[in-house]
């Protein structure tokens, strides 16, 4: 037996949908933005000697020039993806990241900018509309007790039976992501403003300065990504039609037993 | 999941993101669509931009050892190689434009007239790094002051004397109020020396509350004028090549 439940909310399709464009636009532009100073210092002001990450490029042992990625001591080999990589006029070039993975796709730092802080005001924008609905995310204390027995259903992610209402596991990383990550790539992205420190210096100093709020801004990138592919893999295990209609038109077909 | 959907799925993200790639950078060259992206700036300059808050002012301790620069060489041309061999003696920062009293102020002039300041501050450039220097020098607010500036003057427009290497000079603007900001310096010192050929040397400007190509370097002339465009372009250089006009994010 099949019942029919209005999911979603109209406030929630659309932002939804929007902070689904906007996240990839500011994962674009901020590569494109990272290009121009492609080095991490866990650090207020930039000790250049030491960063804790850098993509450069480099020649090697004959003459070949390569791509390179630093993660603190290590020094990895990345030719063609990293540090040198196609340059989006169909050659390759010294550039921290691949033509394809940046908007514009060509090196563009004044570009990358009005787009990314373009989409910051739609994401934080859309964020304030949706944070309202969402207080109904806020895990009860029955969502935590099952959170354990949900973990291990979703252990096998492709068992996992979808119902209209959010399980303990879905409600806790979808409040992870709306009241953890976003708040914190949002925070992290204004503390690298120098004007918005003058009004509040102590946002980058808790963030440990201004270049190591950089290092949570992509530590926040990486979390919604991470988020992303787990939410993506998800649909497409859980019915992937019903559960894109429910975020379009609000409508989810839920099996009774 | 079989190793060819895995394939597959691989193919099909790294597709769908260089379409991204190319619809991105489609729109960009779009100029209809370039005013929508550039819309918030105005937003940022209202919230972001208002009052005079304070850049932070770091202890010594946090001094950078090397004042990182960018952009252009400084200017090479006999004049000014002459003055920078002489002491900057020669050398005379104009105030010209919309002011009741056009006047100039050698380095000493600037040394000697004005209530020096001292401020150690964090320059964030636009690539993303940041460097922290101590400056010492006169406020903007009492230079453009002596000029007496007329009621229509609405900006402060600094013409330098450093090219791109074709020849186009760089220039920066400020409003009347981010002018008057107490932090909005003139420096003729870095680190307790004279501000070094690579930092703007004689003078140069310093706004901590904005990004680091406000702070123009090798200032010659300071013009009011009434209104941006003309051959103010777009208030500077790298305004003109697409950048912010607030640069205070």
């Amino acid at each position: 037996m099949t019942e029919r439940v209005y999911r979603h909310p109209l406030v929630v399709r659309i932002t939804h949908w929007l902070v689904a464009l906007a996240i990839l636009v500011l994962t674009m532009s901020g590569l494109q933005i990272f290009m121009a100073h492609p080095a991490l210092y866990a650090s207020d002001a930039s000790h250049f000697h030491s960063p804790v990450f850098s993509i450069f490029s480099d020649v090697d042992a004959s003459g070949q020039a390569v791509g390179k990625v630093q993660i603190g001591r290590a020094v990895f080999t990345t030719t063609g993806l990293f540090g040198w990589t196609s340059d989006g006029m169909g050659g390759q070039g010294p550039r921290a990241f691949p033509a394809w993975a940046t908007i514009p796709a060509y090196r563009d730092l004044a570009d990358g900018r009005r787009w990314h802080i373009f989409f910051a005001w739609i994401l934080g924008l859309c964020a304030l509309a949706y944070a309202v609905w969402a207080f109904k995310l806020f895990p009860t204390k029955a969502d935590v007790s099952e959170l354990p027995e949900a973990l291990k259903e979703h252990a096998l992610p492709w068992k996992v039976k979808a119902t209209a209402d959010y399980n303990p596991l879905q409600k806790t990383s979808y409040f992870a992501v709306v009241f953890l990550l976003v708040p914190l790539a949002i925070v992290s992205g204004l503390a690298l403003s120098p004007s918005f420190d003058a009004w509040a210096p102590w946002v980058p100093a808790l963030l440990g300065g201004r270049q190591f709020a950089r290092i949570w801004h992509f530590a926040a990138m990486f979390g919604i990504l991470g988020f992303f592919v787990a939410h993506f893999m998800m649909v497409a295990l859980t019915g992937f039609w019903n559960n894109l209609r429910s975020m379009i038109s609000g409508w989810f077909v839920e099996e009774r037993s | 999941m079989t190793l060819r959907r895995a394939h597959f799925l691989g193919l099909l993200a790294a597709s769908s993101l260089t379409g991204c790639a190319r619809i991105g950078t489609a729109l960009t060259e779009n100029e209809t669509f370039h005013k929508v992206l550039d819309a918030p700036e105005r937003l940022n300059l209202a919230l972001l931009g208002a009052g005079q808050p304070l850049a932070y002012e770091y202890p010594d301790s946090a001094i950078s050892p090397d004042f990182r620069h960018n952009g252009f060489d400084p200017p090479s041309d006999p004049q000014f190689t002459q003055w920078s061999r002489n002491g900057w003696h020669g050398y005379r920062l104009f105030v010209s434009g919309l002011v009741d009293n056009p006047t100039s102020f050698s380095v000493e002039d600037l040394r000697t007239k004005f209530t020096p300041l001292t401020q150690t501050t964090r320059h964030d450039c636009v690539e993303g790094w940041s460097v922290i220097g101590k400056w010492r020098g006169v406020r903007l607010r009492d230079v453009v002051a002596a000029a007496a500036p007329k009621s229509d003057a609405k900006f402060v427009v600094f013409r330098c004397l450093d090219d791109d290497g074709t020849g186009t000079k760089y220039y920066e603007s400020l409003d009347m109020r981010q002018a008057a900001h107490p932090q909005a310096l003139l420096a003729y010192d870095l680190n307790g020396e004279l501000v070094p050929l690579k930092n703007g040397a004689p003078v140069r400007l310093r706004v901590p509350t904005q990004l680091g190509y406000k702070s123009a370097k090798h200032v010659g002339k300071i013009e009011l004028v009434a209104a941006l465009g003309g051959e103010n372009g777009k208030g500077g250089y790298w305004e003109d090549q697409g950048y912010e006009w607030f640069a205070g994010i």
